[in-house]
């Protein structure tokens, strides 16, 4: 027969076990999501309609989740469809000398200040200004050799595809 | 004793110096395509590793040496990080910029422009380097626009963050205009084809005859004399008292003909477009 004292114990330790197992992942895990911010206001010559500026916020931001995924897993396969020219034969490069050099990748916590620059005359193709704040790991195996919080400026270039903007050129700059 | 302690001994101080940590000096201004050096202070060996836009590399190095950047390991422009590590790891970042201009990506709208037209064509150039890096650094691109009948036209625009765009207006004279942009001696050449605007004025001429009202117009042209192309349509309508007939005619050598059919005393217009033309009254048959 189990007494008081001992029942209340065990009620605390399948409590503290049940809260342990269901705790949302997010309240320890690492936020993936990349937060991007879109300003138009300064592109020229031709304006950015609101539809565009929609789609590419979009496109931008999914390019980035991808290329995080594909860099942290080392397969090229979240990259299709959102790179192309030279943007994917980099990133596709990349993805295969990590392979070899059995390195992965992370960018996490990532925050992007993103400004159009340039849109051109038929709307075939602008140049953003990402201003992106994130973590970088780079990792041998499972240990991990380099940690460190930075801030890229990237110039990019996008034209539009079939069904979405494509990143056709991705290159970090010291200063815009 | 003491000789074990001894060879022990050694074989720590051996560990230790494979294990001290190692500072690294970046290359200061390192190019696309060129070979570069990242220096090491230190000693012992260590694992060096490169990460770039489109490099991962990782391979043994020895501390205190300068450790070699191949021309290709560095063609990507972009940040570039450097580890090494021996007992901790050690990293510098460094930025590899792009050489020169070797390639003009040029864009050029629309391939058939109407003439007369302000502002109408526009161009867009981009300096890439021989890796496909984007030149930033402010070039100088001159943009040459020829056509046949007329002086050829020069711009020449400074590139803003990689870029460098113009437009103009289209000639008043149809055929091809020949645009050129040029960086030095690199250079990119496209073509736009020029063609007739809207048909300026309708004149048009009938007679009565056994089948019916053949009526034809004359030479079509646009406001600066440029025939229209063939397959304009044209449409003739043709008001017999209360009745009203309509036939389009395509353009074909300059000219729409149509034939049309009324027996008494006919109204025929005809129109193309935003234009109209004159009328012809001709009387019963």
């Amino acid at each position: 027969m189990i007494d008081r004292t001992q029942s209340g114990l065990v009620a605390k330790v399948v409590a503290i076990a049940l809260i342990a197992v269901f705790a949302p992942r997010y309240s320890t895990g690492e936020d993936t999501t990349p937060q991007v911010v879109l300003n138009t206001s300064k592109a020229s010559p031709r304006s950015v309609e609101s539809l565009t500026e929609r789609a590419l916020l979009r496109d931008y931001e999914f390019a980035w989740v991808s290329l995080e995924q594909a860099l942290e897993s080392n397969s090229t396969a979240p990259l299709s469809g959102l790179f192309a020219g030279s943007a994917d034969a980099w990133l596709n490069e990349a993805v295969t000398s990590q392979r070899r050099s059995g390195l992965t990748s992370r960018y996490l916590d990532q925050s992007h200040k993103v400004e159009a620059v340039f849109y051109a005359p038929e709307g075939d193709m602008i140049e953003l200004h990402d201003t992106a704040d994130y973590r970088l790991q780079v990792l041998d195996g499972s240990k991990t050799i380099h940690d460190e919080h930075v801030v890229v400026r990237y110039v990019v270039l996008m034209t539009p595809g079939a069904d979405r903007w494509v990143i056709r050129q991705f290159q970090a700059v010291p200063e815009f | 004793m003491a000789l074990a302690l001894s060879v022990g001994a050694l074989c720590l101080a051996g560990k230790i110096a494979a294990a001290q940590d190692a500072d690294l000096r970046a290359p200061s201004s390192a190019v696309a395509g060129h070979a570069a050096s990242i220096a090491t202070t230190g000693s012992g060996t260590a694992t060096f590793y490169l990460v770039g836009p489109s490099i991962a590399l990782k391979r043994d190095v020895h501390l205190g040496e300068e450790l070699s950047l191949s021309a290709k390991e560095l063609q990507s422009a972009g940040k570039y990080v450097a580890i090494v590590c021996a007992a901790t790891c050690r990293s510098v970042g460094f930025f590899v910029a792009p050489t020169k201009p070797l390639n003009l990506i040029f864009l050029v709208h629309p391939s058939r422009a109407p003439v007369g037209q302000n502002d109408v064509v526009s161009g867009v150039a981009l300096p890439f380097d021989e890796f496909h890096n984007l030149v930033l650094a402010p070039a100088t691109v001159d943009f040459q626009l020829s056509a046949k009948g007329s002086a050829p036209v020069s711009h020449q625009v400074l590139t803003q963050n990689g870029i460098a765009w113009f437009h103009t207006n289209s000639g008043r004279t149809a055929g091809a205009l020949q645009l050129t942009a040029a960086i030095n001696d690199v250079s990119a050449r496209r073509v736009v084809q020029q063609v007739a605007s809207d048909p300026c004025s309708l004149r048009i001429k009938g007679q009565r005859t056994p089948k019916g009202i053949v009526v034809e117009t004359e030479p079509v042209r646009d406001c600066t004399g440029n025939p229209v192309p063939d397959g304009t349509v044209v449409t003739f309508t043709a008001k017999d008292g209360k009745d009203t007939s309509t036939v389009d005619a395509p353009i074909k050598q300059g000219i729409a003909r149509a034939q049309m059919t009324a027996t008494g005393s006919v109204v025929i217009s005809a129109a193309s477009g935003v234009v109209m033309g004159n009328e012809l009254h001709l009387s019963a048959q």
